[in-house]
Formats: structure tokens, sequence, C-alpha cells
């Protein structure tokens, strides 16, 4: 970890702030404030260099919206902790050790554990706990893959790079990259908006993506039984008959908003398996938003299950309907809510039936005072730690950049789960 | 650090040839000691008890992507809820439960044979997180792109041997295994079965070549373990052949062919299944640098999971449940998961089972033979002691065979083997020859400085899969973990790794590569020792490799 006085130029750092993990960030850190020196876009620049704003430096922390000092929120977080009967903690964004130690923390107070997204990861993990499902990764997609389907209404826009790292490279090894085929199906005006990378090889299409299920039926039956255009269907059929190693990428973060949302999913992943009966195929669901890779991989191999469990006493049980934070919360089954948010910026909506507590990056957002607030370093800024990348398969390591005023959401957990 | 006296044990320590001797054990700071210089804190009366070193898993997925796809797809088998650990089904465990049951069945070391270099600080990380053992993987070679395209090209072994130490160094490995030389690779190519001397469509190479290629490479840096081969045509009938093929590809260089039950078929008789055990283990005797382990199969509920997604994806049309994931992974390999129930109804799984039984038995050196499930893909590694009953007692074995639902008794040569392991040979298989063989001086043996990792067996217990089930003390880096069959104290243990010596300049070309074709850099892919031991949670301990790099 540098001091606060060296003055250094930091290489290969990771993005912890979306799930496309970037790892060529080159900082110059001098007197403890960041500035990134890549050309990055403004987006991806900006969420390092706000780092450098005083609430990362000064936040303290509070009870009931009043400063105070660590040891009184952590003895007021502990006190709430042993007074409560039924306590979910909500790991709203973290690393594999966060997840590691709220894991942990759970199994001394018997809590619940989920993640903010489940909702969504579970309805991708819901595909192979059923049917067959070929998957791929980034690498493989961006060298193997002469044909790529991105169903997408807003994805450019939340993963900048994308595009020019992934999706439409300048380079691929086991094919000329000029001839890749990439269609961007979806809202095409916003697709178009949020593309910053201009290409000729991407062609994007306007489709209404509740309708995925029939578009996939289209093509099976080659058939266009849609709203597109022939001369588009037809450039569309023509490009996949063709392809040697087919990708068709989604968010289901997008999809869930539909309430076929399962079946769309479904539909994707049949289509690949049915492809692969003679050619090459594979899907990619881009998740690991907020680290919910991060929470389900480690959920797993420590509980067996990927999320929603409760510490029994004895061992983690998993109920997808019975620890569902959403339910628990609104139905007030449970008493006290600890939200972890080490990295997101998205404002937590707190339900005030209850007791809150949030161990949270200095500038969370919240609705509504917690009763405790702790700021915490971010992963990846202030602490060490390694996280999933969308594809599941990759896990990076992150770094200190600068030098924390914040004890580390893990220590957090441990001083106010300590027994 | 506590200091221990195992007083009047009988001993069976292969690696020093003492075979069911009375000897007392003395241990000091986590070392075995030839005596303590003060009064011991713990002695432990062994009067009926048998001792030996702590067992070696040297083929077990323990941790890895693959296994938790499976945990996570096969969900409904978690419902254990008469264990005392957790729900997590054998065959896919939660990490606290593989440490828990490891350390009971008195087994110290496991090694995760399928570590894909990509995913090796998520292999670690799992693996970090179960207690007790020590443990350390295997990185997958063989099917990566820079490696095939460096062979396709020509390039000298020298260059290859570079990138071969340096893979090693940066998933912080103990050895490299190759999975269907080539075959996940050409099912990226949409090629469906690629045999030993085919060429794959991309790089005209053959599987035979990667093996000799790699072999060499292995033998090269000084890698304590040989390479180790998953053969091509996993699981098809007829499939000797090309096993046989694999062994020659090594021209005479170490090898250790894994899960060799799965390569040991016959396609004669009416169902084009057969046992082809006899050729095998034929070429197992006779050639000196050939191990195998067996990956016996055993009946019951289980998941099957592999690298060798070429042919995972032709095996999903058996999945039970009707379930199955398949992938292929960032230009270096693949994976596939498909759940499996081997049951004695039917006569391919019946006939797998005696066929892993016949390789065993017919197998003449206990040193060149490992005992393996391939857990979970045979069965789950909590099955050992039963396994080890089948080799010990023919009555039993043949009593089973008898019992079968299915008469394979035509198919199997097993009724007319009458040897039995004795306890020295199991001993052997299961400590002294794994450990050699992966270079761990300090494990697999009760010499003097050995890390004390001991197991006690009660030897009036007369059922040997209840005596090896559970042991009565287990002692891990000479801390007593399991005292009468209790947990006593939870440890941790450390990864197992090598450092082969490369020419740095290896790593200027991986960078240009990974710049221009990898979407993460080569700095991100290479896991530091303090990023083990900071981040990941596991501290190291390099081993020595056998002899200087020969260039």
């Amino acid at each position: 970890m540098p001091k606060i006085s060296d003055s250094i130029n930091l290489k290969n750092i990771v993005c912890p702030f979306c799930s496309l993990h970037c790892d060529d960030i080159s900082i110059d850190v001098t007197d403890n404030k960041l500035s990134v020196k890549n050309d990055l876009l403004p987006s991806c620049k900006a969420k390092f260099e706000k780092h450098n704003r005083k609430i990362f430096n000064q936040q303290l922390c509070l009870i009931k919206g009043k400063e105070t000092d660590y040891k009184s929120a952590s003895d007021y977080c502990k006190k709430l902790i042993s007074n409560s009967r039924e306590t979910l903690m909500l790991n709203a964004s973290s690393d594999v050790n966060i997840s590691r130690e709220i894991l942990s923390s759970a199994s001394k107070i018997n809590g619940i554990v989920d993640h903010i997204n489940s909702n969504i990861f579970l309805k991708n993990i819901a595909i192979y706990q059923r049917r067959g499902y070929m998957a791929t990764t980034l690498t493989e997609i961006k060298n193997k893959s002469d044909t790529i389907i991105l169903f997408s209404d807003n994805i450019l826009r939340s993963y900048p790079r994308l595009m020019e790292m992934v999706l439409a490279p300048k380079n691929s090894f086991s094919i000329n990259p000029k001839n890749k085929k990439i269609f961007v199906i979806g809202d095409k005006k916003s697709n178009v908006r949020g593309c910053s990378h201009k290409d000729s090889r991407i062609t994007f299409i306007n489709y209404d993506n509740k309708n995925i299920p029939l578009l996939l039926e289209s093509l099976v039956s080659k058939t266009n039984k849609t709203k597109l255009s022939n001369q588009i269907f037809n450039k569309l059929l023509k490009s996949i008959s063709k392809a040697k190693y087919l990708s068709i990428l989604w968010s289901t973060s997008e999809l869930i908003k539909y309430n076929k949302c399962e079946q769309i999913i479904y539909k994707i992943s049949e289509y690949i398996v049915l492809i692969n009966e003679t050619s090459r195929a594979a899907c990619l669901s881009i998740s690991g938003n907020d680290g919910d890779a991060s929470s389900m991989q480690t959920s797993a191999w420590i509980s067996g299950f990927p999320t929603r469990v409760k510490f029994t006493g004895n061992y983690f049980e998993y109920d997808k309907d019975a620890y569902n934070s959403k339910e628990l919360i609104e139905s007030n089954s449970v008493d006290l809510v600890i939200y972890i948010n080490s990295i997101s910026s998205k404002k937590l909506i707190l339900n005030k039936k209850h007791k809150n507590i949030i161990i949270g990056q200095p500038t969370t957002k919240y609705n509504i005072n917690p009763d405790v607030f702790i700021p915490c370093g971010v992963p990846g800024i202030d602490y060490k730690g390694h996280i999933f990348r969308m594809d599941n398969v990759v896990s990076l390591p992150l770094s200190a950049v600068k030098v924390s005023k914040f004890q580390s959401a893990q220590q957090i957990l441990r001083d106010i789960t300590k027994e | 650090m506590s200091s221990l006296h195992l007083k009047n044990g009988r001993i069976f320590d292969p690696a020093n040839n003492i075979f069911n001797k009375n000897k007392d054990v003395y241990i000091n700071d986590g070392k075995i000691v030839e005596s303590l210089d003060k009064k011991p804190k713990v002695t432990i009366d062994c009067k009926d008890k048998i001792i030996m070193p702590g067992a070696i898993d040297l083929h077990t997925h323990i941790g890895g992507g693959k296994v938790n796809i499976a945990r996570i797809m096969l969900q409904e088998f978690h419902n254990n809820s008469d264990n005392d650990y957790d729900l997590t089904a054998n065959f896919i465990p939660s990490t606290l439960k593989t440490g828990l049951q490891y350390i009971e069945m008195g087994y110290t070391s496991c090694f995760e044979p399928a570590l894909l270099p990509i995913n090796a600080r998520q292999s670690h990380a799992e693996m970090a997180d179960i207690p007790f053992i020590d443990k350390g993987g295997y990185a997958m070679l063989g099917n990566d792109d820079f490696l095939l395209d460096l062979i396709s090209r020509g390039a000298d072994q020298s260059e290859i041997n570079d990138y071969v130490a340096f893979v090693i160094k940066a998933s912080q490995c103990i050895g490299i295994k190759v999975v269907n030389p080539g075959g996940i690779n050409a099912f990226k190519f949409n090629q469906r079965a690629l045999n030993v001397d085919e060429n794959s469509i991309r790089y005209k190479i053959t599987p035979r070549k990667i093996v000799r290629i790699l072999a060499r490479a292995v033998y090269e840096l000084g890698i304590p373990h040989p390479l180790h081969v998953h053969c091509s045509n996993l699981g098809v009938p007829g499939n000797f052949k090309s096993t046989i093929e694999t062994i020659k590809a090594a021209e005479g260089l170490p090898i250790h062919i894994t899960h060799i039950q799965f390569h040991s078929y016959g396609n004669n008789g009416d169902r084009n299944f057969s046992s082809a055990s006899a050729e095998i283990t034929e070429q197992l005797n006779k050639i000196p640098n050939l191990t195998c382990d067996v990956g016996q199969v055993l009946f019951g509920q289980t998941a099957t999971m592999s690298g060798d997604s070429m042919k995972q994806h032709a095996n999903h049309k058996h999945a039970h449940p009707d379930k199955w994931l398949c992938m292929d992974i960032e230009c270096e390999a693949g994976c596939g998961v498909v759940p499996f129930k081997y049951t004695d109804q039917s006569f391919v799984n019946a006939l797998q089972w005696a066929i892993g039984l016949e390789t065993f038995l017919l197998a003449e050196d206990a040193n060149k033979i490992f005992l393996t499930t391939d857990h979970p893909n045979g069965a789950p590694f909590t099955s050992y002691p039963h396994l080890i009953k089948l080799l010990m007692d023919k009555t039993f074995r043949d009593d089973l065979l008898d019992q079968m639902s299915t008469d394979i008794s035509e198919h199997t040569i097993l009724k007319d083997i009458r040897r039995e392991y004795t306890l020295s040979e199991i001993a052997t298989m299961t400590r002294s020859a794994p450990a050699r063989i992966l270079g761990l001086k300090n494990k697999g043996t009760l010499s003097e400085n050995a890390d004390a990792d001991i197991t006690i067996y009660d030897s009036n217990i007369n059922d040997v899969e209840k005596m090896f089930a559970h042991p009565s003390h287990v002692i891990k880096d000479g801390i007593e973990v399991v005292r009468n069959g209790e947990i006593k104290n939870y440890i941790w243990g450390k990864t197992q790794v090598i450092k082969p010596e490369y020419d740095q300049s290896i790593e200027k070309k991986l960078d240009k590569y990974f710049k221009k074709f990898h979407t993460i850099g080569l700095s991100n892919y290479m896991i530091s020792n303090d990023e083990m031991s900071e981040t990941i949670g596991s501290e190291i301990n390099i081993n020595d490799c056998l002899r200087k790099r020969i260039s």
C-alpha cells in the first residue's frame, strides 16, 4: 500500500466499478489523489477520480444521521444485532473477500444472507438447473466468434468498453476480425447513442426484445414471423448460417422487466444448444454487477448454494423463497437489515419498519437515515481484493491504490459480530 | 507448537521400507523428530494402533469453476440433513465439508488436477477455504491457443519449456495436466473427435505431438510430477488402443495416465463394450516410467466434471438428472458438467466397476498405481474406505459381483483374480508413492524432519472399511486435529507449489500476445506469492524441482 506522501504511477490496475473490470488502468497518485492517465472514456475516468473528493476522506460514522466515532457506531451495531431476532445481511456490492466475511459473520449471528441482485442471477442459474447450457467467455468471443448477437437496450452504456475490447476488437487470432459481424438487437436509438465505438462491423437492429423467442423461432424455421423487414431478417439469418462460432449475449438485468424473462433466456439457451448439434455456438449472460458473481461463487463454495441462505446453528440452509430479501423486507419478517455496499453508487432503498445498518462506501446514497452508517473502504481503491468478471470465470486482483481513512468492510463486519 | 509422543504403535512407513513394525514416533514443532529433549505435551497410547503417514489424494476435483457449477446446478441433492457438517451432497461438498471429510479419513494432502490458469485465482480461493489439508493444483495446458500455435509453428522445445514453467509459476501450481490433448481446442472449431494421430483442423497437429512435447517439457524442467494425462477418447468403447498410443507418445519419458479406468475399454462382444484392463495393465507393468490412477466407478448418483468439453458435450445425452453445462474458456480450455447416476442395472456401469477393480488387481507394483475415484467423476472420495475393502477382501468383492443386478460374470476376470491388497500395499499407494511422484519430500513418510502429517487407525476394528473410514487420531503439521474420531482443532494447510526455472524473455512475448488477443493483461493473469497469502488466503510451500533445467 502506498504512503500518503508518495508520488507514484500504478499500471495495470483493475477497475472495480463495472463487471467488465478493465485491467489496463494507469493511475498517478500524488498526495493520495488519483489521476487516471489512460485515454479512457470520461465516465470510466470519473469513477476513479471521484475518490479525490473530500467526502472520501472525511465521511464519519453516523448514528441516526448524527456524526459519531467508529467505536460508538460499532458498539451500537452490536447492540442492534444482539437485540435482533432475525437479521438479514444484504450484500449490495462487494468482492470475494467481503462475500467470504459476510457468510462468516452470518454464521456467528445465525443471519440470513442474500445479494441485492439475486432476483436477476437466479434466473440465469435456473436454465442450467433445469436443462442444457453452452456458455462462453470474453476472450473466446474476441478471438473465435465471427458472428455476435447482443440483445440490448442499454448494455453498451453500462459497459462502455465492451464493444472496443471484446465484441469489435482490432485483433482476433482465429478469424479475420474485419469479417466479424456484430448485431446489436433492441432499442436502436438507445444502442446507437450508447455505443461510443463507431465501427462498420456493427449492425443496429430495432426490435422489441420481449419478442426474442419469436425471432429465434423465425431463425430456426427460416421464416420471418417478426416485424423486422425481410432484408434485415435475411441478413441476420445469412450471417448465422455462415457462422463458424456464433455468440449470443444478453443482460438479464435488462430482460427482467418482461414477465417472460425466464422463458426468453431459456429460448436463447435452447437455440444455442440446437445449433451445437451441427455447428458451434455459445451464449454469455452478462452479469457480475455489484459483485454479484463474486457473491454467488463464494456462497456456492462455502455453503453449496448461490445465495438466500440462513445459518441455522450448524450449517447454511437454502430457501429461494423464504430467504428472498425483497420479500423479507416487504413482509417485515426481519427486524434488522445490514447492508454491505462497498463499491456501488446505486441508491439503497431502506424500509423504516425495521432497523437498518449500512456498511457502505463513503458516498453511499439512501432514502432514509439508517440507524447506523459506517463508511468502509472500497476494494480496488482502498483495499486489496479480488472480483469475478461478467463471465463468471475470470477473477481479477483488486489493488489498494491510495491510503484509506476507512476500515475495510471485512474488519467492520468482524468488529460488529464479535462474540 | 506442541510436542507429541506416539507410543507403541505398529508402523507402516513404506518410504523407509518399514512395514508392521512396533516403533515410537516423536513430533516437535510440526516435524517428526528422532527423540524429544523434554517430556512431550501429549502422549498417545498407540497399543493396538496402526500408524501411517497422512494419506495423499493426487487426483480429486475439489476447487475451481466446474466444481462450483456442479454445486449450483445440483442443489436439490444438498439435503443431507442428518449430516453434522452441512447439507451439501457428498459428491459436491462445500469447502468446509471437503476438509472435514478428508481429515476424518486421515487424508492430509489433496490435489486438484484440472486447474485452468485463467481460473487459478478462483481455484486457489476455493481451496484456501478447505480446512486442515494441504492442497495443490496441476495447470491445464495442451488446448491453449498460445501453446498450440507455438507447436504448429515448430517452436523450439526450449521456448515451450519456458512457457510451461511460466504457467506453473503464474498459476501457483505443482504440475502440468493435459486433457484430451488438442481435443478441447478442436471442439471449438467443431471437431467432434480427435484421435491420437489425427490432425486438428485449426493447428494441424496431433494429440501425439502435444503429449510428446509436453512430456519432454515437464522432464527437462525437472518438474517432479510426470505429465498428468487425461487421454483422448474418454469413455469411448475401444479407447484402450488410443490410451496405449498416448503412453507411447511420451517416448519413454515419465507419464502419468489419469483415471485410466475410463480409458481401458474394448469394443468386443454383443454390446460392443468390454474390458481391456489386461492390455492396459500389461503396459503399466512393463513400462518403467508409466504410472496411473484408476478413477474407480462405484454405484450411486454423482456429477461428472471435466475439462474435456468435447466428450462431455457428447455425453450430455446420458445426463441424470437431465441437465448439463459445457463451456469454452478463454482460448485456454473448456469444461463440462454432466450429472450421472451409476447403477448396477446398467451393463456398462457394472462393467466399468469391474474394469477399475481389475486394473487395480492386475497392476503388480503399488508404487505405480494410485487409489482414486476421480472424485466425483467415478464416485465421491468418501467411498475410498469401501474401495480399499474391495481391494483387500476377495470374498467381499466376489459377493458384490454375485449380487449385481446385471450379470457381468462372463465379461470380467474379476473372480479369477485371487489377489488381495495388503495393508503395506495400501499404505504405499496412498502415502509414499503419491508423495514421491509429486516431489513432496516431506510428506508420505515418517522420516526424521518430515511434516508430521500422521494417521492412526485402530487395529481392533476388524472391518477394514470401518477402520479406514474412521481413524482414531489424525495429526496435521504436528497438531492433533482428530482425537478418538472427533475433530479437536481447526487448522489451515498450505498450497504446495513448484517454481521451475525459465528464461524471462518468454514474459515479453506473452505480454505482447495478451495485449493483442486476451481480455486481461499478463500481470493480472499471474498470481504472486503475496497475493496467495494476503488476498487469496493460503500460504504457499515451494517444493524443489528434481534437477536443474536441462537446456
